[in-house]
């Protein structure tokens, strides 16, 4: 949990965008979904669009030994899309590479 | 209180004061407050009065599972196969092992419940304080009168179990008032069919937690990247398929973000919605904090495209 108090907030910020979703809160979500049967799988979305998320998928995909994309989408930009549930491997791994911080990563499911 | 300090001087106050600051401490530190530095004394200590703590729990609890009628029946058994031998032998092992396992599951499941109850911003804990007190005068008093009158040493168990006796007979406002516990249910999760899951109790704790049943769905159901809504018996419906674990899990984080004042942990607090922002205000610190905004974020396809694509089309 990060200190939000201490966060700079622009009182502006939401009025210029017009709308609740701050897409840009600076934090790498990575979500569980559930699929039919046992299946889950992972996706991993605010990752900065600096990196090449292609190279990353293609990455992960051999280290974590499971299939993923990369889905452009409109609003969420570019997200990383694993089959089954990685949370804790995706955390270790984007720690590990540097790419983001352990106080940047959100993991949401159960 | 004056008359056992005559007696128990300097121990008893010490201990009392010691174990008065580990309550404070456990009730405040609870969760990730960063405590002011505490030393490494005091610290040591706490650990050792809270292990013991939970020893003594266990203990009683271990003496409500095992009800006189288990006893009578392990303690002939097992002499009964030790003086014939032989296969006897191995049914009074079975016997044994039985009543073994049975114990462990038992345990296993008290804790479990101990652990749920502690995470769960410790709900329960006040009833089984409770418990203890009206339990505890007998049988320190059972047990004080086998170990004061022999010569032997005291064990650490005994003397603590006397001292926090004492403690609870003199102060049993501390005993009320020492945490700020709210009772918390587990929630109760059943699956429909297989594919969908029940959260029965779902409104019940939602009102247990003072929240709008609304604001706890679009978390649950966000946090679980699912769908579901609250049916005509007032449970929650959720696709997919989650275990009581799972949505504890969830139930807890949310807790920790939108119920639990973030400066002081109190339950005591309001979520009031602020132009697009909740905000969280403490009744008993003061505090007011914005809370994180409720987002799904990205929804990966998990349906069949073609059924989507029949749908839209
Ligand atoms: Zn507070």
């Amino acid at each position: 949990m990060s200190i939000q108090n201490l966060n700079t907030f622009d009182p502006f910020a939401d009025a210029s965008k017009g709308s609740e979703d701050d897409v840009q809160d600076g934090l790498v979500h990575i979500r569980i979904q559930q699929r039919n049967g046992r299946k889950t799988l992972t996706t991993v979305q605010g990752l900065s669009s600096d990196y090449d998320l292609k190279k990353i998928v293609r990455a992960c995909k051999k280290e974590f030994a499971c299939n993923g994309t990369v889905i452009e989408h409109p609003e969420y930009g570019e997200v990383l899309q694993l089959q089954g549930d990685q949370r804790e491997n995706i955390c270790q791994w984007l720690t590990k590479s540097g790419l983001a911080k352990p106080d940047q990563l959100k993991v949401h499911g159960f | 209180m004056t008359e056992e300090d005559s007696i128990f001087d300097p121990t008893l106050k010490k201990k009392k004061k010691k174990k008065k600051t580990f309550d404070i401490d456990a009730a405040l530190a609870e969760g990730d407050t960063v405590e002011s530095a505490p030393s490494a004394a005091d610290e040591l200590f706490k650990d050792d009065v809270d292990d013991l703590d939970l020893d003594l729990k266990k203990k009683k609890k271990k003496k409500k599972t095992f009800n006189l009628d288990d006893l009578d029946n392990a303690l002939p058994d097992k002499e009964e196969g030790e003086g014939e031998g032989g296969n006897q032998d191995d049914v009074a092992m079975d016997d044994n092992f039985d009543l073994e396992l049975d114990f462990s599951k038992a345990k296993k499941k008290k804790k479990k419940k101990k652990d749920l109850d502690e995470l769960m911003a410790e709900a329960d804990d006040k009833q089984e304080d409770k418990e203890n007190v009206e339990r505890l005068p007998d049988e320190v008093d059972e047990s004080s009168v086998q170990w004061m009158s022999s010569d032997r040493d005291y064990t650490y168990e005994e003397l603590l179990n006397r001292v926090f006796e004492i403690m609870r007979d003199k102060n049993p406002d501390m005993v009320a008032g020492k945490k700020q516990k709210f009772v918390m249910k587990p929630p109760q999760v059943v699956r429909i069919g297989t594919k969908k899951t029940s959260f029965a109790n779902f409104t019940e704790i939602c009102k247990t937690l003072h929240r709008q049943p609304k604001h706890l769905l679009d978390f649950l159901l966000a946090e679980l990247g699912t769908s579901g809504s609250v049916d005509g018996n007032s449970q929650l419906i959720i696709k997919g398929r989650f275990q009581q674990k799972q949505i504890e899990n969830v139930l807890r984080r949310y807790i920790k973000e939108y119920v639990t004042c973030h400066t002081c942990r109190s339950p005591d607090t309001i979520l009031q919605k602020d132009t697009r922002l909740f905000f969280l205000q403490c009744e008993t610190c003061g505090s007011r904090c914005s809370v994180a905004s409720i987002k799904s974020g990205f929804q990966a396809v998990t349906s069949k495209r073609a059924a989507i694509r029949a749908k839209t089309a």
